[in-house]
Formats: C-alpha cells, sequence, structure tokens
C-alpha cells in the first residue's frame, strides 16, 4: 500500500475499506502508468530512429588528386546537406578531413578531424610529421595509426572517391569516441 | 501482500522519514483529512482539475524536450512533434484537448462552488484565489494557442495583441513589450513561450499551494440540504472514498481527452503563420460570446465589448462573496446569485450557438476551411524532408512545384496573371482549363480576364446565342481539354446543332481532330488546354497553328528547356487557385 496509515480508524466497515483502498491505489497507479509510459516513449525517440542526416553520399571537398603532396596533409571543409531535427540546411559545414598521400602515386586516403579519444580537433605537427592531438597528446603517423597516447584506436579512415575530372569526393562519416572499434554513429 | 519482517523494515523506514520530515504524517493529515458530509462526485471536479493541471505539466515539460520557441523554428518543430516524433501526436494532442477539459472542469468547480455558495464567509479568499487560478489557466491557453506559430495561431494572437493596444493609454506601451517590437518576429514567439512555460507554471503552482491550503484550513462546506446530523453521520476521510472518485474522474477526463485526439486524428496544425494571407480569424472556443458580443458593438463601442463588459463581469464576479451575504447556502434563498449565473449562462449560449449556426451556414467560409485543412496536409508532408531555416513558410520550397512557379513568375508573371486578378499583357491563367473560364471568355473575348491587356488590332468578337447554345459551345471547347467530367450530350448538341459554323467560329478556327494540322487566322482549337497543346504554344505562340503572325507574345523554344516548358505546361493547365504562399 502506498499510503501509510498511521492513525488507521477502527471501524465495523474495514474490509470493504480495504478493498476500496486496494481499488483506489491500483487505479492510481494505473492511471500514473498510462500518463506516463507515453512520455517515455517520446523521450527515447532519438534511440529509435536518428534525428541528424546529412553526409554519407561522398561530398566534392573543394580538392583535386593532384593538390595533395607526398607527406604534406591538407585539411579541408565537407560541406553538405544537413537535416536537423526539423530543419534541412542545404549547405552547411558537416566536418573536416585531413587528405593524406603518403608516397607519389599512392591513393589520397581522407581522416576524420575528430579524434576518436575523446572528440578533440587533429592538427598536423609540421616539425614532427606526425599528427597530433594536442588535447590529450596523441600522435598519429601518416597512414593513421597511434604512434603514442591515449587514443584508443587509429585515426578514422572515411570513405574516397574520385569524379572523371579528378576531384576529390569524401563520404562524411562520425564515428563513436572513446571505443577500440571503430563504429559508425 | 508482504511478509511481517520486510513490513516491519517498511514501516522502519517510514518512521525514519516521519521523524526528520514529517512527511508521511503530512500525506496522512491529506489521506485521513475529514469530508463533512461524505465523499462526493461534486467535491471531484476541484481535485479532478488539479491531476488535468499534472497532465498538463507533464505533456508540456515532455512536448519542451523538442519544441522550440522562435518565429522560424515554431512551426516547423512543432510539425516534427506532430508528425515525425514518437508518441508526438498522442502528447501534443492530449496538452492541447487536455487543456480544454481542464478549464472546463476548472469551470465546473467553480460553478458548484458558487451554486453551493461555497464561497461564504470564511471562505471569501478561497473563491478569489480559485478566481485567480481560472484567469492564470486562460492565460495559459492565450499563450500556448500561438506557440505552434500555423494560421490560427498567428492571426489568433494578432487580433488579441491588436485588443491590448486599443487600451486606452498605455495600450500601444503594452502591445510593443507583448510582441517584443514592433512587429510580430522571434521575440513575439519567445515571449509567448516563456510567459506560457516559466510565468505561468510559477504562478499557478503558487495559486494552486495557496488554494489547497485555504481549503484544508476551511474544509469544503457540506452540501446546504445535510443537516448537522446527517453531516456528522456521513463524515468520512479523504481516501479512499473521494480519492477513488477524483480519480474516476481524471479517468475519464483522460478517455474523452485521448478520444478527441485519436477522431481529430491530433491537435490541429495548420499551416505556417502568413502574414500576407487573408486568413479569416476566428477566436479560440473560450473567447466565442465576447467576439460574438463584439459583432453588435462597431466603432467606439468596440471597447465596450473587449473591455468593458469583461471587466465589469469579472468585477461581479470576484466581489461574489461580498456582494451575497446571506447566511443560507440554499440556493433557493439567494435568487439574485441564481439569477446571474443562469442569466450568464444563457447568454454564454446564446452567443456561442449564434456563432456557431452563422459560421456553419457561411458556405465561403466552409470553404475556406476546408481548404486550410487540405493546405495542412500538403503542406505538414513538405515539412517532412526538413524546413529551411528561414522556417515558416519557407517550407514552401520543398514542393516540386515551387520551382516551376518561380520560372512562371520570372519568364510569365509580367504579362500573364495567375491569381484570379488578371494580367498586365496577356491572358489569366487561374482555373484556364475550367468551364467558367472558357464561357466568360466566349462571352468577352477582349475582357479584363482574356485578351484585353493584350490589345489586339482585330481580336476575337463576343459569341452571341441563347445561354443554352454558349453552355453547349463551352462544353465543345471543355471537351478539348481532356477533362473526365465532359457532359458528352451537351458535347453532341453542339455538334448536331453545327454550332462552330453558326456562330461563326469556324471562320477563324478549327476544332475537329481532322483539322489539327490546319492553320487559320485563329488557334486551332483541337486538343486545346491539354500539356502537349499549351507546351507548343509557349514554345512557339507564332506557330501557324497557334496565333501565326498575330501572335505578340515571344515564343520560348530555345529559351526554355523542353523539360521546363512541359513543368510550366502541366503546372498551367492544372493550376487551381494557389495559395498566397505558394506562388513565390
Amino acid at each position: 500500500m502506498f499510503v501509510p496509515m498511521l492513525n488507521d480508524a477502527p471501524g465495523k466497515t474495514d474490509e470493504r475499506r480495504g478493498f476500496l483502498q486496494a481499488v483506489t491505489a491500483g487505479l492510481g497507479a494505473l492511471l500514473g502508468a498510462i500518463v506516463t509510459l507515453p512520455g517515455v516513449a517520446l523521450l527515447v525517440h532519438p534511440l529509435r530512429k536518428d534525428t541528424v542526416d546529412g553526409g554519407k553520399d561522398p561530398l566534392d571537398v573543394g580538392a583535386s588528386e593532384k593538390q595533395v603532396k607526398p607527406g604534406e596533409p591538407v585539411m579541408v571543409d565537407v560541406r553538405g546537406e544537413l537535416k536537423d531535427a526539423w530543419m534541412r540546411t542545404p549547405d552547411v559545414k558537416l566536418g573536416a578531413c585531413w587528405l593524406v598521400r603518403e608516397k607519389e602515386n599512392d591513393p589520397v586516403k581522407a581522416f576524420s578531424t575528430v579524434c576518436p579519444h575523446l572528440g578533440c580537433g587533429i592538427d598536423w605537427a609540421a616539425k614532427k610529421n606526425q599528427f597530433l592531438c594536442a588535447c590529450h597528446n596523441t600522435y598519429f603517423d601518416l597512414q593513421g595509426k597511434v604512434l603514442e597516447g591515449p587514443s584508443p584506436r587509429g585515426m578514422d579512415e572515411l570513405d574516397v572517391k574520385l569524379s572523371p575530372e579528378g576531384r576529390l569526393k569524401v563520404a562524411y562519416r562520425r564515428f563513436r569516441i572513446g571505443s577500440a572499434k571503430k563504429e559508425v554513429v | 501482500m508482504s511478509s511481517p519482517a520486510s513490513r516491519s523494515k517498511v514501516q522502519q523506514l517510514i518512521s525514519w522519514i516521519e521523524d526528520r520530515t514529517g512527511l508521511p504524517s503530512l500525506l496522512d493529515s491529506f489521506m485521513n483529512a475529514p469530508l463533512p458530509g461524505g465523499a462526493s462526485v461534486w467535491r471531484a471536479l476541484g481535485n479532478t482539475a488539479l491531476l488535468l493541471v499534472g497532465l498538463e505539466f507533464l505533456t508540456g515539460v515532455l512536448m519542451a524536450f523538442y519544441y522550440s520557441p522562435s518565429a522560424a523554428a515554431a512551426w516547423a518543430s512543432t510539425a516534427f512533434i506532430e508528425d515525425q516524433l514518437w508518441f508526438g501526436s498522442l502528447i501534443r494532442g492530449v496538452h492541447s484537448f487536455g487543456s480544454v477539459a481542464l478549464i472546463v472542469v476548472a469551470g465546473l468547480h467553480l460553478l458548484q462552488v458558487a451554486l453551493f455558495g461555497a464561497y461564504k464567509k470564511p471562505r471569501e479568499t478561497n473563491w478569489i484565489v480559485g478566481l485567480l487560478a481560472l484567469l492564470v489557466l486562460l492565460g495559459f491557453a492565450l499563450s500556448g494557442y500561438g506557440l505552434p506559430w500555423d494560421q490560427s495561431g498567428y492571426w489568433a494572437k494578432l487580433v488579441e495583441t491588436s485588443i491590448v493596444s486599443t487600451t486606452p493609454v498605455v495600450g500601444p506601451m503594452l502591445d510593443t513589450i507583448v510582441k517584443g517590437g514592433s512587429q510580430y518576429g522571434h521575440y513575439t514567439v519567445v515571449h509567448f513561450y516563456a510567459v506560457h512555460v516559466f510565468v505561468l507554471p510559477a504562478v499557478l503552482s503558487l495559486l494552486v499551494t495557496l488554494y489547497i491550503y485555504l481549503g484544508r484550513r476551511h474544509k469544503t462546506p457540506p452540501p446546504w440540504w445535510m443537516n448537522e446530523a446527517t453531516v456528522l453521520a456521513r463524515t468520512e476521510p479523504y481516501f479512499p472514498g473521494q480519492a477513488l472518485r477524483d480519480l474516476s474522474m481524471f479517468a475519464i477526463s483522460l478517455g474523452i481527452v485521448v478520444a478527441f485526439v485519436v477522431l481529430k486524428k491530433g491537435a490541429p496544425l495548420e499551416p505556417p503563420a502568413d502574414p500576407t494571407s487573408n486568413y479569416v480569424a476566428r477566436p479560440e472556443w473560450y473567447a466565442i460570446p465576447l467576439y460574438q458580443l463584439r459583432m453588435y458593438m462597431e466603432g467606439p463601442l468596440e471597447i465596450v465589448a473587449t473591455m468593458i463588459i469583461p471587466s465589469i463581469i469579472g468585477a461581479v464576479v470576484f466581489a461574489l462573496p461580498f456582494l451575497d451575504r446571506s447566511i443560507s447556502r440554499s440556493p433557493a434563498k439567494r435568487p439574485m446569485v441564481m439569477f446571474g449565473i443562469t442569466s450568464g449562462l444563457v447568454v454564454t449560449a446564446v452567443l456561442s450557438t449564434i456563432f456557431v449556426r452563422k459560421d456553419a451556414n457561411d458556405e465561403p467560409f466552409q470553404k475556406e476551411r476546408l481548404k486550410v485543412a487540405a493546405e495542412s496536409i500538403h503542406v505538414r508532408e513538405l515539412a517532412k524532408r526538413g524546413v529551411l531555416p528561414s522556417g515558416g513558410i519557407d517550407v514552401y520550397k520543398n514542393d516540386p512545384q515551387y520551382e516551376v512557379l518561380s520560372l512562371y513568375k520570372e519568364k510569365c508573371g509580367n504579362c500573364h496573371g495567375l491569381n484570379g486578378q488578371g494580367g498586365d499583357e496577356g491572358p489569366e491563367f487561374f482555373d484556364y482549363n475550367s468551364r467558367a473560364w472558357i464561357a466568360g471568355f466566349l462571352k468577352d473575348p477582349q475582357g479584363r480576364l482574356y485578351m484585353g491587356p493584350a490589345k489586339k488590332a482585330k481580336g476575337m468578337k463576343p459569341v452571341e446565342g441563347t445561354p443554352e447554345e454558349l453552355a453547349a459551345l463551352t462544353e465543345m471547347v471543355y471537351a478539348e481539354t481532356g477533362a473526365p467530367d465532359v457532359k458528352k450530350e451537351l458535347v453532341k448538341k453542339a455538334k448536331d446543332g453545327d454550332l462552330f459554323a453558326e456562330k461563326d467560329c469556324d471562320s477563324c478556327h478549327y476544332i475537329d481532330e481532322g483539322d489539327k494540322a490546319l492553320g487559320n487566322t485563329g488557334p486551332n482549337l483541337f486538343q486545346r488546354g491539354t500539356v502537349d497543346y499549351v507546351a507548343r504554344l509557349i514554345d512557339a505562340p507564332d506557330h501557324e497553328l497557334m496565333y501565326g503572325e498575330k501572335a505578340k507574345m515571344p515564343g520560348f523554344k530555345g529559351k526554355l528547356t523542353p523539360e521546363q516548358v512541359h513543368q510550366l505546361a502541366v503546372v498551367l493547365v492544372g493550376l487551381k487557385r494557389p495559395t498566397a504562399a505558394a506562388a513565390p
């Protein structure tokens, strides 16, 4: 019983009163559940269906293959249409990536600038010829592998497509932060 | 249910809490509060209103997780809640219809207090606090109605703030503060929002707490018809008798509210606020009597209906405990009060009935409503793609027709009409394929809506004949559009009577399939009004099958792609009256 009856008055209709109490408390609990459950459903909507959607298709990043020189990563923005809840923005910055070419004639790779450790932005430390996330000092090599520091995995590689004119297109994605496994979110 | 050992554990815990907070005994004092005269359905009204307030708080907070207040985002985020959010339509519907239930139940509660004379000494303050709470509920309804920033909300608020602005002396100032600027904008929505979700809930919580406190202090008086012995004999604690009635009444109210949500497919959400539309605003339901009253007061009298009468009624109602000083609570012994309540209810009912019947018999208004309803469905479908950041009516840019209409405006709009007003240098396209357009053309080819603006030297002359002949001829031309509802017997009548030749149409036009390749001084009317025909006309008006060398309109072949011409033709042949917002 949810009501602590401290001074229950003794009476002749105790049994009926007990039954009524149970019915009333039950009705209260039922109504509470009826009005609460749809509310819970409403709150967990984002678990059921994502409210943010954008950049899954390869998008022109405004650079051609030739512009990426071996050993000199370039950071470019990935812009495209973003659907965020009720809003559709046709041209918005979805994120950024590093375009990397290890050696002459290697294909250009793209790495997300988001550090897999805790989501800071990864920079290029030109002096060391390494990528650096300066928030918690993780160093990555040109292939995105962790050299030292706390990041649980290497830099996240993004899919790159070449247009017939040799322009680079990147499919921008975000990945789960803080896990050793690379997992799209 | 529970073993003695665990029972004693629970009791230990309760005593622990009791020693430190006193909350269990407080709860206990509520549950065991003696009700003089016993539990009754009448008494359930007030508590049901309280439970409905709780329901409104709950659903309101839930929506606050997804709603965004600003003129650009309000409509789009509401449409998201309504059409895309899991259980969003239910929660919003319960909030919306629940507010109606709440005001009705709270109103009935106060009516019951008045009927039972429960406002009498020493309960004058209960009455005043209760009335203030009801006013706050109306404030909730007023501020909440504008939050979706749809057509009905926008225009209702616009009228109301305009009423505010007519307040003597301080009106314009108040109006600017409420709007948050000289005109409607982001701050108007944000202000309504702040009032709705911060100010009013705080004020209502205070008033409700005070009301409960005063109710406990003075206890609900027993009904007037019970003598003291009966009152004593029937007196019982609040729980469970009254609690069961309260919960049952709440359950019934909730059931009715949910039934409304289901039947009406959620709370209404009209197209986004369009400040340039000719929307016919109607008041919210609780303001209908005042609205109807205003209908009888024009000009300087307007303020009598909008402010003076409501203020006088309000003052009298608030002062009721001080005006009715008789000792007896029996309605029979308070004829003036009963008369006041009855006449108030009758006047309200009469005014509301006049309003409802007038609107129900107003055919253009009903048609307009249907159009708005159809438009709502269309525009909410468009919103599912996401609304541009500029928000509101820019949702129409999601419409595939939008680009075509933009093209129309750029290439055709300078000469041709699209909204029924007629063009500057060419014919009107609104309802171009309707019988009305064709009949109008035959009667007066050089009229404002037809070739008049083109100012041709040797234009077509009006066709003269009996109404039957004109109808048959109209149907004959109409049949060429390929419409599904052609009246074949009329066309046959026209052909049998050889009206086309008799009315001398054939000296300039051809219409039969056999003549489809023949040019004349006027357009060849075979399949006039089909997409292919209109596309050919757009491409080359000076083609020998069209206007030939008499054409004033430039051809668009080469200036527009075939695809663009086709899309324009599709839009033009199907063009019904577009909404102001859909036409860029």
